[in-house]
């Protein structure tokens, strides 16, 4: 690996750090900032598939979420709105994220690939583990970094809980 | 000084007749939370009633399979090389091993992984490894097939299957006067209804009459339940969306029924915002709807949410809402897991499709503000039933006691009542207390 794509990849961690400490912080005004206009959140539903009959997610298909920047903003409006008794007390969440790849795209795009755990402890014991992977598309321009393109794919066939929280 | 000890906790000491009084609109806690209420729910309601099992949609050719519950057991449904559906327990006849470890797919055969035993996608065993030695050549494969459900029946492409071999068929179980209203879903698609992507599956810790109840006709939560859903202005005034809900034979529930025309004044509002092919959606299905049905449910347009007994809740406001299914598969007394399919009409524009589509993944489901806010509310119920000075606190379903009755829309079929009420969950409690008070024979 060269330098520079060592450099890159640092760089991109830190991106998925700081977002990942936002959530945790429940900073989610700045979180929206990180995404673009247009983006598109993705979050197709798991299934389990006999070993030749194996079936990728197809857009267009029903799914955990399809957002886009101004459905995700009314998500958070709702948060702070008081009455979101999925989240009123909030969860605590912890995020971890792994295994970050990154591919260079055209225009200078960035293809980026991690691994996540979010450890999700709500009211007293209500504990559970969200694990899954994620696939961004970073648009860059200069200083400034936003997620185009976020897909969200949870290895849960059945989730443990209805998903209150953002990944 | 309130006693503690209004009511023995004691089941069995205390009749059903005693813990679910619907006349009184009281429900004690016990039946949410008790073990042996559970298993004789599991045989006496669950291996009595007709449980939905899937759309032929998701069964269009020959050797499709999907798998599915029906209380705790796991079922194969397929379409066999004879076009025929057939529902079968999945669970090898030898030692119990499920046949099947897939949401779905399309094959001839099932073959244990724990011996190999072979069956066909009838049910049939058609092959043990070994059999002329290891049995003799003695074993009788005729008797040793899948054990089949007894009774699967279609209504307008949705397959339902029933233990119980004398049952009354499927189409007067759901009866006349629910299928009036839920007509309007089933006949208004261009192009019929089809499945748009897999099963949605999550957990809720709570028990499954919990989730059921409330789609049979909880309209009263919706006000503040579902406040940030209106704070946010993803709905409308929820007094401008219905007028009535109403409950059936054989405990059947139905909320958010709208006065003749409300629907559809409200889906032209809809398509208005959404734009020109959505105007011309709107238009054609209308008049699809004249075409096929009374005046009076064309007029009616649109539906709300309801619960089919005991446990496959729907929902379908207008037609641009998702028609959403909802198995509440129990597991243990504490504990759901949601099965969550959505079909939408195949030939309504790609536009449209898509706006239903992600409504209603941010509306009821998993995802959705509504879903995560309902299985909340569940959660600490059910927490709370545990307690053995709760379970002195009957949950209270008075709402509309003594006023059954009193409210008419002219052609309504069904015991129709006001926006606001109790009387649904009256007569779910109702029918259960039958169901769970009437002994089997022996399976």
């Amino acid at each position: 690996m060269t330098s520079s794509l060592t450099d890159l990849r640092r760089d991109v961690e830190d991106f998925l750090y700081r977002e990942a400490k936002m959530l945790d912080e429940q900073r989610y005004d700045e979180w929206l900032g990180l995404f673009t206009e247009d983006v598109r959140y993705w979050m197709p539903i798991t299934e389990t598939r006999e070993v030749r009959q194996h079936r990728d997610h197809v857009p267009g298909e029903w799914s955990l979420m399809e957002e886009d920047a101004r459905f995700l903003a009314k998500r958070m409006e709702r948060l702070a709105g008081g009455l979101a008794h999925s989240e009123q007390p909030r969860s605590r969440t912890r995020r971890f994220i792994s295994n970050v790849l990154v591919t260079p795209g055209p225009n200078g795009d960035l293809v980026v690939e991690c691994n996540f755990i979010v450890f999700q402890s709500r009211r007293a014991n209500s504990e559970q583990f969200f694990v899954g992977s994620r696939r961004d598309r970073i648009v860059t321009s200069g200083e400034s970094w936003k997620i185009a393109e976020r897909t969200v794919l949870l290895d849960h066939r059945v989730l443990p809980r209805a998903i209150s929280i953002f990944f | 000084m309130t006693s503690i000890s209004e009511r023995p906790v004691d089941v069995a000491a205390a009749g059903l007749h005693d813990l679910v009084k619907p006349d009184e609109g009281a429900v004690s806690r016990t039946v949410f939370v008790d073990e042996a209420i559970y298993r004789t729910e599991l045989d006496r309601v669950f291996t009595k009633t007709w449980l939905f099992i899937g759309h032929e949609s998701q069964l269009s050719e020959p050797g499709d399979y999907l798998t599915n519950f029906m209380g705790e057991d796991p079922v194969i449904a397929t379409r066999g090389a004879d076009g025929a559906i057939r529902v079968m327990l999945n669970s090898c006849a030898h030692r119990g091993m499920a046949v099947c470890s897939t949401d779905a797919g399309t094959s001839k055969f099932f073959r244990c992984p724990y011996h190999g035993w072979t069956y066909s996608n009838n049910g049939d065993l058609i092959g043990v490894p070994r059999a002329d030695t290891v049995y003799n050549g003695e074993l009788d494969k005729s008797r040793l097939g899948l054990k089949a459900v007894p009774r699967v029946e279609t209504y307008k492409g949705f397959v339902f299957a029933n233990w119980d071999e004398n049952a009354i068929p499927l189409v007067d179980y759901l009866g006349a006067d629910q299928l009036w209203y839920l007509d309007l879903a089933f006949e208004a698609p261009l192009g019929g209804l089809e499945v748009i992507g897999p099963t949605m599956k999550f957990r809720i810790k709570a028990n499954w009459k919990l989730a059921a109840e409330n789609f049979a006709g909880d309209d009263y939560h919706v006000l503040y339940t579902h406040g940030s859903a209106f704070q946010i202005g993803f709905l409308p005034d929820y007094d401008m969306l219905a007028d009535y809900i109403a409950h059936f034979d054989h405990g059947h529930g139905m909320g958010d029924i709208s006065k003749p025309g409300r629907a559809y004044q409200n889906d032209v509002g809809m398509a208005q915002f959404l734009g020109p092919e959505a105007i011309e959606y709107v238009t054609a299905v209308h008049e699809r709807l004249q075409a096929r049905v009374s005046p009076l449910q064309a007029e009616m347009h649109g539906l709300g949410e309801g619960n089919i007994f005991p446990n496959l809740s729907w929902i379908k406001f207008g037609v641009f809402h998702v028609f959403g299914l909802f198995q509440w598969h129990p597991k243990g007394p504490g504990e759901i897991e949601v099965w969550q399919t959505a079909l939408f009409d195949r030939g309504a524009p790609q536009s449209v499709k898509d706006f239903a589509r992600t409504q209603m993944s941010q509306e009821n489901a998993a995802a959705g503000i509504f879903g995560q806010d309902d299985g909340e509310n569940f959660e600490q119920i059910t927490e709370s039933a545990r307690g053995v000075v709760s379970q002195t606190r009957d949950f209270n379903y008075a709402m509309g006691l003594g006023h059954e009755g009193e409210v008419h829309e002219e052609g309504y079929p069904g015991h129709l009542g006001p926006h606001y009420s109790e009387q649904n969950h009256r007569n779910f409690y109702r029918y259960w207390l039958e169901l769970m008070t009437t002994p089997g024979e022996q399976k």
